[in-house]
């Protein structure tokens, strides 16, 4: 049996009155990439500089290849991080930045020398080992810095954000390169991001975070399709919000009354309502379709144009504050403008959670 | 309207440093001709008994070449340089707490300690050593309570490099917290995860890259101490002698102008050979950052 890389159990941080993390409890399994996502100020950065040892947890327990660290110094927790701002040494050459974990680590020049070249042969930076940080771009810095980081043939890797810096553009090449930098050292990474996009694009599992705590942790499609609460599905990825009302439960599936149409949904949040209770339908905006039978309609009151896909806003009654998106092929899209009234026809399931109450 | 006043702003700039121009130019002259009538006076005779100094002459220098002189003068650059390193020993700290505390209170208080020396005049700092270092004072007072005697301190070069340090050290703490400000906390961080101790990052990471801001505070420090007068004068009560007090010593109490003037002008020649020599390793060092 395989020993979890990484294993958080409870791990709860306080910072005076404030409780930054509340019970986190969290597995990474051996090569899997794993992604903190959720909004600032949600407890991903707490969580990742715990593990990383910048700071104890009040707490519960740390392991790192099924050892303890939860006492131990960052210096002797063998975990490789990419920061930010990659925090690359700028007195020393590329091969000084990636040599230096070596160093620490006491390996011979020998040996060092061997390593830090595959190491930049891997991110692609061969050729590079004499310029100093600053002379590198962005992406090329960031490579280095992931380099300095894999050579020491960490526990795990911790990446801070570290797309943020970028322009955009640069990003979505960047993450597919990192992720595949990533298979090819075969080592456990946790990813600390808010950008639902990324989290999507490159992980594994993702840990969606709010407020201290973990609210999910599943594959991607897990948490895009089955959302376990509301915050989750409104956090990642788009979603149409339709009132609706609760018409029984089967087992696992839970009937939800939306209009003259019945949805199914999973039952788990749904648990403990009676029968007529008002609940919440979240749809992604790209199951909806023009056409019938109507699922919801109205009038349109914007329509932006996306490049691979059309944006398409409308007042609806229906809807959750009233407001209405679907996103259509611009083909599909073709001929619409303000002022139409749209009938859109829906999915057979969706996410269903209790109503909030309005505010 | 912001833009009427930036375009008002714009016409009077030029103006005012027009009318700034012409004290400056003023200043700048005297300055030259205070400069120049010391040159000249190094260049001329002693007549003993005369305030009038006599004809053209090298005596002046070549009499430098006399050991007691040259005593003096490695004596003040010693001084200097164990002025500027004990600032930077003591002010590198101080400029860490300043910058690193997470404490508004610490951080004031660091500060306002630091600073506070910079608005008492020189001579009320340095009797506040002769009160410390006294027979009687302070510091003797509290060896004599310990029953660890008496320790002669006034009139000592111990007592006057420490009163030297606490005139540079103001300076030396500000122009540090100023360079190690711009060392990102994150590298710290980064050489921990990297396997190294907190000590090995601090030798390896923020020492040299704190360097620039090092060689700059103790050239500093190094310039401002070579002409130092009253501390040693009080402190060191005529038994420690810089340049200047023996500048003082020939021209006030011997009336030998010339000489005086010579000395004065070989300080000023040693000062800039050794700013020139630091300011090129500090260059050196910047570009190898």
């Amino acid at each position: 049996m395989a020993v979890e890389a990484l294993r958080l159990d409870g791990v709860t941080r306080r910072f005076g009155a404030v409780t930054a993390l509340h019970g986190a409890s969290l597995v990474v399994a051996p090569g899997e990439f794993v992604t903190l996502l959720g909004p600032s100020g949600c407890g991903k950065t707490t969580l990742l500089n715990l593990v990383a040892g910048f700071q104890t947890p009040d707490e519960g327990e740390i392991f790192l290849g099924g050892e303890s660290v939860t006492r131990v110094p960052v210096w002797k927790r063998d975990i490789g991080m990419v920061f930010q701002s990659y925090a690359l040494f700028p007195h020393m050459s590329v091969a000084e930045n990636v040599a230096y974990g070596l160093r620490a680590r006491g390996i011979g020049k020998a040996e060092a020398m061997d390593r830090v070249a595959e190491a930049l042969r891997m991110v692609r930076l061969s050729g590079l080992e004499d310029r100093r940080p600053r002379q590198l771009s962005g992406g090329q810095q960031q490579r280095a810095a992931l380099a300095r980081a894999l050579v020491i043939r960490p526990r795990i890797l911790l990446l801070d954000e570290p797309f943020s810096a970028l322009d955009r553009a640069l990003r979505g090449g960047l993450q597919v390169e990192v992720r595949e930098i990533q298979r090819a050292a075969g080592v456990a990474t946790l990813f600390v991001t808010h950008d639902q996009h990324e989290a999507l694009a490159m992980s594994d599992r993702i840990a969606v975070m709010c407020g201290g705590r973990i609210h999910q942790a599943g594959t991607p499609e897990e948490v895009y399709a089955h959302p376990a609460d509301r915050f989750v599905a409104g956090f990642v990825g788009d979603a149409t919000v339709l009132r609706g009302r609760l018409r029984g439960l089967m087992g696992t599936t839970a009937g939800i009354e939306v209009g003259q149409a019945v949805l199914e949904a999973d039952a788990t949040p749904l648990r403990g309502l009676s029968q007529g209770a008002p609940v919440d339908a979240f749809l992604r905006p790209e199951t909806l379709s023009p056409g019938g039978p109507a699922l919801l309609s109205g009038e349109v009151r914007s329509v932006v144009f996306q490049g691979g896909h059309v944006d398409v806003h409308l007042d609806c009654a229906e809807a959750a504050g009233g407001r209405a998106m679907a996103r259509l092929a611009p083909m599909l899209a073709s001929g619409l403008a303000a002022g139409r009234v749209l009938e859109l026809a829906g999915p057979s399931c969706c996410a269903a959670f209790p109503a909030e109450e309005p505010a | 309207m912001a833009g009427e006043n930036s375009t008002a702003l714009g016409h009077g700039a030029p103006g005012l440093l027009r009318g700034l121009a012409l004290p400056a130019w003023l200043c700048g002259l005297a300055f030259a001709a205070a400069l120049l009538a010391i040159f000249q006076y190094a260049l001329r005779a002693h007549v003993p008994g005369e305030l009038e100094p006599g004809g053209f002459t090298f005596q002046n220098f070549v009499a430098q070449a006399h050991p007691l002189y040259i005593g003096v003068f490695w004596d003040t650059l010693l001084l200097c340089a164990g002025t500027a390193i004990l600032s930077l020993l003591a002010g590198y700290p101080l400029a860490w707490a300043i910058l690193r505390t997470r404490s508004r209170l610490a951080r004031s208080f660091i500060l306002a300690i630091v600073i506070t020396p910079l608005f008492l005049g020189e001579i009320v700092r340095t009797y506040g050593w002769i009160v410390v270092l006294g027979n009687s004072g302070f510091l003797n007072a509290a060896l004599a309570w310990f029953g660890l005697g008496r320790a002669e301190m006034l009139f000592t070069t111990g007592g006057v490099l420490a009163a030297l340090v606490h005139v540079t050290l103001p300076i030396v703490v500000i122009m540090l917290a100023a360079g190690l400000a711009h060392i990102e906390p994150e590298l710290e961080r980064a050489a921990q995860s990297l396997g190294a101790t907190p000590a090995r990052g601090f030798f390896t990471v923020t020492l040299p890259l704190s360097l620039p801001g090092i060689l700059a505070a103790g050239t500093t420090a190094f310039a401002w101490t070579f002409s130092a007068f009253a501390t040693p004068q009080l402190v060191g009560g005529g038994k420690v002698n810089m340049i200047s007090n023996l500048v003082y010593q020939l021209g006030f109490a011997s009336f030998n102008f010339p000489f005086a003037a010579a000395l004065a002008v070989s300080g000023l020649a040693l000062t800039a050979v050794t700013l020139a020599a630091l300011s090129l390793l500090t260059r050196r060092v910047e570009q190898r950052l």
